[in-house]
Order: C-alpha cells, then structure tokens, then sequence
C-alpha cells in the first residue's frame, strides 16, 4: 500500500466525521468560489463600462443642442483642439441634417403655406429627400409644429380656412464620423453591413429599421436625398420607434449635402477611462472655450453605477480571500486534531523506521482528499448560488447607494429615470455571473494552495513526536 | 555485535528520580538469542527502547557493530531503526484500519522495496508465524490477540534486521504457537545470524535462550543458561 492509498483510506476511516468535514469545507469552498465568480463577473462589466458611454463626453455649439437653441456651429478644426486634449483617445464628428419630403414641401408650397423655418439657426440644413417618416405626428407632433410656427395653416385672402394637408415629421440624417450612433454607442446592425470609411464621401446610406419598413427598403434598395441617389448598405436597430426613424450617412457626405463643408453639429469625445473623464472634461471645456462650446457628460450616473460596482467588486474579493482562509482554518484544525488523535499510530510508524517526510506527506495527502471531495461539493454548490450571490450583492450595494441619493449626500442623483440611480441601476442588473470552468479551476487551485499550507502546520507537527514518548504508556 | 556501556536512565517523577536502567553494561555477540526476565516495573521494556534508539539514555552507550548510538543524529537513527531493527511490541501496535499483510509491508515501503516484492514477502512471513492465509488481507482490528501477535512478529521479521528486540512475543500466544514462535526466533538466531534479545515471563521461551539477564531495580545480572547444544543433548 502506498503513501496515497494510506492516505485516502485514512480520509474514509471515520466515514461521519468525514462527511461532516468535507460538509464544512464544501461551504466555506462554494462561498469561496460563488465569491470568485461574482468578483469576475463584476469586474469585467466595469472594464465593459468604463471603456463604453461611462467615458463619453458630448461636445455641443454653445448656447444650441441638436436643431434647437443658437450659437456659432462647430468646426473641423475645434475637432482637431479636441483630439489633442490629455486622456482623449477618440473625437468623432456629426452632422445633423433635418430631411422632408420632397413631395409635402411640394404641395405644402401649392397650398401657400410656409415652409420650415425651425427654431435655432440650424434649419438651413433641412433639406429633401423621397422617403417618408416612419413616425406619425400625431398629437405631439401638430403641438410641437404649432409652436413654433411652422404649420401656418390658414389660406391667405380667401378669409376661409383651408383643410391642411397631413404633416409628417422630418427624418433626422445625421452625419457621423465612426460607426457610432449620436450618443457614441457602437450603432447595432441587424441587417447588412457598415459604410467603411467614414471619413470619405459615399452614396451608401444606414437606415433605421423602421424607416426602412415604411418605405419598403431593403439592403441594396435606394433612395435620394436632394435628388442625389443612396444605396441602403444597412439597418440599425436604435431600440426606440423615435431612434429607429433616423438614417446615417458619412460625415463628409452629410456636410456636402448641408453645403457646409467644414461645420459640425455635435463631436464626441471619447475618454481613455472613467477616472480621467473629469479632467478631461474641463480640459476639454477650457480649450474649446466656454463661449463656443458647451461639453456635457451624456450618463453622468454611470459614474455611480461603476462606483457600486466597484464596491461588489472588493466586497467580493475580500470574501473570497476570507473564505479561503476559513477553508485553510477548517484543514489546519482538523488536521491538528488527526495529529493529535493518532499520535500513538505515528509513533509506531517511527519506531518502525518511517522518515518524517513521510508521515508529513501522509497527512498532506490526506488534508488534500478531504479538500478534493470538499471542492468537487463546493464548486457544484458554486455553480448553482453564484448567480443568486452576486445578485444579492449587487442589489444589497445598489439599494445603499440609492438610499444614500435620496438623503441628498455626495453621490446622490435625483430621480427622474425611474429611480434614484436611473439607467445605471439597471447596468446594474445586467451583470450576470455565471461560473465558468476556468474560474472554479482558478479558484480550485487557491483552494489546494491554501489548503496545502493549512496541512503543512500539522504535517510540521508530527516530525516533533517522539516515538517513545508515545510507546512509553504501554 | 552489540556492546552496552554504563548505560544509565533517569526519570523524573515529582521530587523523586528514578532509575529504571541503572549502570546496565554487557556485551552481545551477533546471532546471539538472548532473555531479559524481572518483574514488572523492573525497566525491561525502557532497556528494550534504549537499545532499539527508540529513546536516548541518560548517560552511557549502545555501540552497534563499532557504531555509537549517542552520537547519531536522528535521522541516522530512524535509518538505523528501520534497516537494522525488528521491534516486537507488547501492546502489537499495528495500525488498525491497515490488513495484516498491510501491515507486515509497512517497514519494506520505507525501507523503498517494490510493491510486488515486498507484498510476496509479506505474505511469506505471515505463512511463517502461521497465520492463516484467509486472516491476510483482514484488517488488524479484526484478528485475535494471538493473531495479532503473529502480525507484530512478521512485521519485526519483514527487512531482515540484524537485531530484534521483542517485549513478550509469546505473551498473548497459546501453547503451541508459542513453542512454534520460539522455534521460529531459535532458528532465525541460529541460521541467519540474528541477534534477538527477548523480554519475557516465560520460563520455557527464558531457558531456550543462549543467556539469560535479570533485570532487579534497574541493575542487570547474568544468569547461567544450558547452551542450545546442551538442552539439545539433554531433551
């Protein structure tokens, strides 16, 4: 018989206690593992969201947002200023464009009525194209119109009032200078493929799902803008009816439409991390000048959401450190307690010429039998509460941070999202932890590790037995 | 050939020292069968322990084929204990939840002997002390006194010491596997130069010994003997 079948027949001689130890160790090693799991899950939706719209800045004219307000456009060359800001790694110009119907400006023109003037100094962009909006005005949409004075609906001289024709609502083209929508986010194709280079003129168009269904496009159909033809190359799925009644073109294309070569509506500027978006965020504001451009953070609570989940982060890791200590604890007393029990039988095997090395080898062996059966237990129950544990956590760290907002203390944000943490709580949410095989190894071999040094203790201890110091009570 | 030299050991006991092996001195030649008798408490077993490095004396020396036991390190006299010594003891001390043939192949895996060879010698050496063949494979808590003693004595055998020490080896035995183990030691002594030094009450195992010690308060005295030639030729 070998030091090992020895050993494992040792681990099985008191087969309750090694039930009850191999019970205990499971836990302390699923708690371990689930901890594991959960820490890596965390961490690796804080690398995705710090290198996502956590660290996006929005560069707008001052004064103007989009088609409203005023303000001198930006320029190419504040483009340039940008990119050369510390800690930015990307600035992605656009172009908003304002598209109408060629058709309604048509017979809107026939009727007398006026055409679009829009509010701000951007509606010079507004220009023709042959597709229809995807969305109806409806209600909303007549309000907004009225407004601001673009529906004059009243036949001049007659002193009657004419019917008004059915108003659409404009398809917003924006110009874009990366594959990204107007918030930075990687736009979602679900049909199709990119425009290539964006930085390049084209006659390749993406177009909203939506937009497409209403005038009954596909990849490869066409449609013209200012009655210069455009090939659908693909669809986006923006994930709102609003988002999805909008087409991308590239940056220079949508400035020769515009006829304003060297103008931007909006530049987004990416930031290498969460940390540095601050700075960069004045830095950014200072050399473009508070008078020319205003620089917003879009989602400025995910600053929060990163933050919590750092905490799960550390929570996490600093339980599984302290479950793997009580499972280094649970093997050093137990085998302590062996040591001690069979002090008698270690003797014997030392009277009989066993070297120390042997016997500590014995009892590490054995320490490792209980741990392998207690890892085989602890990584099933692992698998199986790891979701449940990480999600406790996570909402456990959210639900402070919220109550932490509602008494209005630093890092609070006030309502307004549907909670406390708005859009951020549900990043939250959205990590899944689930255990996958490279973890629980990882976390296995911690186990064995710690365990190893847990049995060397007792191990250490039976070099020091004498054997006649146990014989002698015979 | 085995020398004791003043041997002395002393142990505490509250204010009082006792001397259980006092200024114990005497010489074995190799091959030699030899008995220690006293009455209990008399310091046959810590002779036994001082002798086998399983303790270390107070003062004086067990000088093994030129070899001084004091100045070995401990390492040295685990490998002196596991290559050069049989140790029978009183109380058997096999380990329990181990076979009889388990057990019996125990010093042979410490001393690096293969699996097969030490296993095919286990299993001569329990033939020999004439436990059954069916008793091999059961574990130790499982087999009689008398059993276990034939197990404890096979074990001693197993790296064919050159000394064996034995504390009551018929003690637990009945009859006639008592005179089949002392045939057995006679014949170990007598063909493979085995020195075997025996702790016994049994007058019978006592006088087929080469000599004889008494063990009185610590101080050893030698006994005269019939030698194995003239116990051969008297019956």
């Amino acid at each position: 018989m070998s030091v090992l079948a020895r050993s494992v027949g040792n681990a099985f001689r008191n087969k309750v206690r090694t039930a009850a130890v191999v019970a205990v160790l499971a836990v302390a090693i699923g708690l371990a593992l689930a901890m594991l799991v959960a820490n890596q899950a965390v961490t690796g939706k804080v690398a995705e969201l710090n290198a996502s719209v956590g660290t996006v800045l929005t560069v707008n004219p001052a004064g103007g947002q989009g088609f409203e307000g005023g303000g001198e456009p930006l320029t190419s060359a504040q483009a340039t200023t940008a990119a050369a800001v510390p800690n930015v790694s990307s600035v992605v110009g656009t172009k908003a464009l304002r598209l109408r119907n060629a058709a309604e400006i048509a017979a809107e023109a026939a009727s007398g009525r006026t055409g679009q003037g829009g509010p701000g100094g951007q509606s010079a962009t507004s220009v023709t194209t042959s597709l229809t909006a995807a969305v109806d005005a409806g209600t909303l949409g007549n309000r907004n119109q009225a407004s601001t004075g673009t529906t004059g609906s009243t036949a001049s001289g007659t002193g009657t009032t004419a019917a008004a024709p059915a108003f659409s609502l404009p398809i917003t083209a924006t110009g874009i200078g990366a594959e990204v929508d107007s918030t930075g986010k990687a736009l979602q194709l679900t049909q199709g493929t990119g425009l290539g280079n964006y930085t390049a003129a084209s006659t390749g168009a993406l177009l909203g799902t939506t937009l497409a269904e209403k005038n009954g496009l596909k990849v490869g159909s066409t449609f013209t803008i200012q009655e210069k033809t455009f090939t659908v190359q693909g669809l986006f799925d923006a994930g709102t009816a609003f988002g999805n009644n909008a087409l991308y073109v590239t940056l220079p294309t949508a400035q020769t439409l515009a006829a304003l070569p060297d103008e931007l509506s909006t530049m987004i500027v990416t930031v290498n991390s969460m940390e540095n978006v601050d700075a960069a965020k004045t830095a950014l504001q200072a050399a473009l000048g508070s008078g020319k451009a205003d620089v917003t953070q879009g989602q400025r609570n995910l600053e929060t959401a990163v933050s919590s989940l750092d905490s799960v982060k550390n929570i996490s890791f600093i339980a599984f450190v302290a479950a793997l200590g009580t499972a280094g604890l649970i093997i050093l007393l137990i085998m302590v307690m062996l040591v001690r029990e069979r002090r008698r039988e270690i003797g014997v095997l030392k009277a009989i010429g066993a070297p120390n090395r042997t016997i500590g080898l014995q009892f590490v062996l054995e320490a490792l039998v209980l741990v392998a059966l207690g890892s085989v237990v602890g990584a099933a129950v692992a698998s199986l509460a790891s979701g449940g544990i990480a999600s406790a956590l996570i909402s456990s760290s959210s639900s402070t941070t919220a109550a932490t907002g509602q008494r209005g203390g630093p890092g609070g944000f006030p309502g307004g999202q549907g909670g406390p943490l708005g859009g951020a709580s549900q990043l939250l949410t959205s990590v899944t932890a689930s255990a996958s095989p490279g973890v629980i190894a990882a976390g296995i071999a911690a186990v064995f590790g710690v365990a190893i040094i847990g049995a060397l203790v007792p191990a250490l201890l039976t070099a020091r037995i004498r054997p006649i110091e146990v014989l002698r009570g015979e | 050939m085995i020398e004791v030299k003043n041997l002395v050991r002393t142990f505490k006991s509250g204010d009082r020292t006792i001397k259980p092996v006092n200024d114990v001195s005497f010489e074995l030649e190799q091959g030699t069968l030899a008995s220690i008798v006293g009455k209990s408490g008399s310091g046959k077993s810590t002779l036994l322990s001082l002798l086998g490095a399983l303790d270390k004396p107070t003062s004086g020396d067990v000088v093994v084929n030129g070899v001084s036991l004091a100045s070995m390190p401990d390492g040295k006299l685990t490998n002196y204990r596991r290559r050069d010594i049989g140790f029978v003891f009183q109380q058997f001390n096999l380990i329990p939840n181990l076979s009889a043939v388990d057990n019996v192949m125990l010093p042979m895996e410490f001393s690096g002997m293969r699996k097969a060879a030490r296993a095919e010698r286990a299993r001569q050496l329990l033939e020999q002390v004439q436990l059954d063949p069916d008793k091999h494979v059961r574990r130790i808590n499982r087999l009689s006194g008398g059993e276990q003693q034939r197990v404890a004595i096979a074990r001693a055998l197993a790296n064919e010491p050159k000394l064996i020490l034995a504390d009551e080896p018929t003690g637990n035995l009945d009859e006639q596997t008592g005179e089949h183990i002392i045939e057995l030691l006679s014949t170990l002594s007598r063909d493979h130069n085995t020195t075997i030094l025996v702790v016994t009450h049994d007058r019978a195992l006592a006088n087929k010994t080469d000599r004889r010690f008494r063990l009185q308060q610590g101080r050893l005295t030698e006994e005269p003997v019939r030698t194995r030639a003239t116990a051969a030729l008297t019956g």
